[in-house]
């Protein structure tokens, strides 16, 4: 969150690269990248353990929802575990106590969580800032604080444990993490396209005006605190998404989904990939989850000093994150990026044709 | 290139990627009957890197080691199998991780076993896998009673120690020490409301009474408040059932509140030789809490101890013990059977009497696994009785196994 500039960069060469004219887009590196980012996913549990595999795809849907709300509107919320880890638990009650297959659970808990959005959303769009962080973060504690206690519903400190991951009847699915990923990835996906699509509609462009100039958005009559707000909310349902299947994925929910910790880890995720990159997300979740297994397993003691580092350097040579520098990059190349980039802080709606 | 062509490419590509792959690999398959790949590996599964390291981490998986070259000088060439290995994996105390790692344990490094898991919610997150794989595990440094009740299942044996275990000693022992007047302070959340509830059903049990329950939040810094007013009372004792760095403040403000003075005893729910260690004896001065094991109980403790000391240059924690106890017990078992498949390990090992550096009188339940051992109350010695490095304590009184418990007729679980 430094200068506004080099947000509005990473945007512009993030967009570009993503594929620009409509989501199967009408630019052949769009197509390339696409296709390239689904035979990467569906590839992926062959060469990561597949439970592994499954973290980094949820990681990588609840940077990107965090993008949205960072990158796109310019409001860190410091406070996103409770909507991932809500979910998480209105998921895993749903599993246990009604036997909802896997994919309807995970969406009643992203529903619980844009619920939950709507009043603290309301509430803390009226900050901006580290004041939204902090306001955020200060909701996100409440419902740690009343999932700690609800011992009867939530399992307190011990967490809801044997969640059954219900998919139809198809065992290979229910049984083993290898076939879950497979049934998992379609949800996770289209999260991420929805994620674009909001990006890369009228909205998703007004939103970009109330992050640059809230008070010029305000003067061409856009209600900025409502663009906020279902931006907010919308942001809370992938994450509650996200989380939903990450709950289910593990057969279990603990404290730490609703912990601070996790709002940090999902920042981090997010400012490593590239803020404002939507896209980045993904890039961030594979460091750093592929990180954690290798480090938990190496017998270094040191976890928390190695992700830090990665943090630091990170944010002191590559300011645009992993996915920003290296489409920055590839941008240079080819003189692209340039051109997307003016018309976009020039609020021009027409896509570059390349 | 036209558009299409390239579209045509990524998918042919991600066919044949797909396709290929299905051809070669697979998810990992189930373990099999025999020695899986000829050999045995044991895996400790704990905090590697955190508030735990010091209780458990790395110096637990030297214990292991330590037990299999044990197993290995005592049988020699007539051991059932030649190939024993010792793996481990930091869970960072984060029940996820745990999972993860669990899974990825039993899975792909073939692991027939694994062992130790402090941390209650990674610890029953760890028994859902091992029911999950039938896989064994003996947990070692988690509290929780869920994993002998509720959460129960057959392949889990819960080897140390529990919070009714911790309540009942400590409970029990000191009231019938004669202090007989008790306040409580507890965290106000699911483990300080257990011990509790424990503590006060313990000190009821055994003629004392129980004046005030006070509830303090967690995690707290500030406890002078809460000790004013259970000294207030004038009771005999007050029982604290805060834990690591909350406890640490609690003990700091009743030696500066002069309560000693009063006579008003402290008694720890829960409390380690490591935090004793790390904060030194003085802070502790005549504290009582409940102990599993004391390296310097007696010549057998010590002996191990020794032996240790060389291995890590410092002295065993109760946890270190139990993962050599636990280890060894599962060597010898699979010695007498043969073989590693775990349903003939745990009919082995069900109902068995053991007696071994750990467990005293010891005695694994076949209602619930839970494994059943000689407990004692401890006392933290005064700086001036400290003769050497990690002589903290002095043990007040032994709990008999059958006492030290809680009873195998309470128990919830069934093995479904």
């Amino acid at each position: 969150m430094s200068s506004p500039t080099s947000t509005s960069d990473a945007t512009g060469t993030g967009a570009a690269l993503a594929g620009t004219g409509g989501f199967l887009g009408r630019s052949r590196r769009g197509w390339l990248l696409v296709g390239l980012g689904l035979v990467l996913a569906l590839a992926l549990p062959w060469f990561v353990y597949p439970p592994v595999a499954m973290d980094i795809a949820c990681w990588a849907l609840f940077a990107v929802a965090l993008d949205l709300l960072l990158g796109y509107a310019g409001l860190l919320s410091f406070g996103h575990a409770a909507f991932w880890g809500g979910s998480a638990y209105v998921a895993g009650l749903a599993a246990i106590e009604w036997g909802l297959p896997f994919p309807l659970a995970a969406l009643l808990g992203a529903v619980f969580a844009m619920a939950l959005a709507w009043p603290v959303g309301v509430l803390s769009v009226r900050r901006s800032g580290i004041y939204f962080a902090m306001v955020t973060l200060a909701f996100a504690q409440m419902l740690f604080f009343v999932v700690n206690q609800w011992r009867g519903l939530t399992g307190g400190e011990n967490g809801l444990q044997g969640v059954p991951a219900h998919f139809f009847g198809v065992e290979a699915v229910e049984d083993q993490a290898f076939y879950f990923y497979y049934a998992a990835l379609p949800i996770i996906v289209a999260g991420m396209w929805f994620a674009w699509r909001v990006v890369h509609s009228p909205f998703g462009r007004v939103l970009v005006a109330t992050r640059d100039n809230p008070a010029r958005a305000r003067a061409l009559g856009y209600d900025v605190e409502r663009y906020r707000v279902l931006v907010f909310v919308l942001s809370a349902g992938l994450a509650g998404l996200a989380g939903g299947i990450f709950a289910i994925s593990h057969g279990f929910v603990s404290l730490q989904e609703v912990a601070w910790q996790t709002s940090g880890k999902v920042v981090l995720i997010t400012v490593l990939g590239g803020i404002g990159t939507l896209w980045g997300g993904i890039a961030g979740a594979v460091v750093i989850v592929l990180l954690e297994d290798f480090l938990a397993s190496s017998g270094f003691d040191g976890i928390g000093i190695i992700t830090g580092a990665v943090f630091i350097v990170v944010v002191l040579l590559f300011r645009r994150g992993v996915w920003g520098t290296l489409s920055d990059l590839l941008g240079r190349r080819t003189g692209r990026s340039h051109a997307v980039e003016r018309s976009i802080s020039a609020g021009d709606g027409e896509e570059p044709t390349a | 290139m036209s558009t299409k062509r390239i579209v045509a490419t990524a998918v042919v590509t991600a066919g044949v990627l797909a396709l290929s792959a299905c051809g070669n690999a697979g998810p990992g398959g189930a373990g099999s009957d025999e020695f899986t790949d000829g050999k045995l590996v044991l895996a400790v599964l704990n905090d590697q890197s955190g508030v735990y390291k010091d209780l458990s981490g790395p110096n637990s998986v030297k214990a292991v080691e330590m037990a299999v070259a044990d197993f290995q000088e005592r049988h020699g060439d007539d051991a059932v199998v030649e190939d024993v290995e010792v793996t481990f994996a930091d869970h960072q105390n984060k029940p996820d991780v745990a999972n993860t790692k669990a899974q990825e344990l039993y899975d792909r490094e073939s692991a027939d076993i694994i062992l130790d898991v402090p941390t209650s919610s990674a610890a029953l997150a760890v028994a859902t896998q091992a029911a999950e794989k039938e896989k064994l595990y003996f947990n070692i440094g988690a509290a929780t009673t869920e994993l002998t009740n509720a959460q129960c299942n057959k392949y889990t044996f819960h080897w140390a120690y529990d919070t009714y275990q911790l309540a009942n000693a400590t409970g029990t022992a000191v009231t019938e020490g004669g202090a007989t007047d008790w306040q409580i302070i507890y965290p106000d959340y699911a483990f300080g409301q257990d011990m509790d509830k424990s503590f006060t059903a313990a000190i009821e049990a055994a003629g004392g009474t129980v004046g005030d329950h006070i509830a303090t939040p967690f995690p707290n810094d500030n406890f002078s408040t809460f000790l004013t007013r259970a000294a207030s009372a004038e009771p005999d004792v007050i029982g604290t059932m805060q834990a690591g760095g909350d406890l640490i403040n609690l003990v700091k403000q009743y030696n500066e509140g002069g309560y000693v003075d009063q006579g008003i005893e402290l008694a720890v729910g829960l409390m380690f030789i490591t935090d004793i260690h790390s904060l030194g004896v003085e802070a502790f001065n005549g504290v009582n809490f409940a102990e599993a094991w004391y390296w310097n109980f007696d010549d057998e403790n010590r002996a191990w101890a020794d032996r240790f000391m060389e291995e890590t240059g410092t002295r065993p924690s109760f946890a270190h013990a139990a993962n050599y106890s636990a280890a060894t017990q599962y060597l010898e078992a699979v010695q007498a059977e043969g073989t590693d498949d775990a349903d003939t390990i745990v009919g082995h090992l069900e109902g068995k009497e053991i007696d071994d550096v750990f467990l005293k009188n010891g005695k694994i339940r076949a209602e619930d696994h839970r494994v059943i051992h000689d407990v004692y109350l401890a006392r933290v010695k005064t700086a001036d009785e400290v003769t050497e490095e990690w002589d903290y304590e002095e043990i007040l009184a032994t709990i008999p196994a059958e006492e030290a418990f809680k009873p195998v007729e309470d128990s919830t679980c069934s093995f479904g």
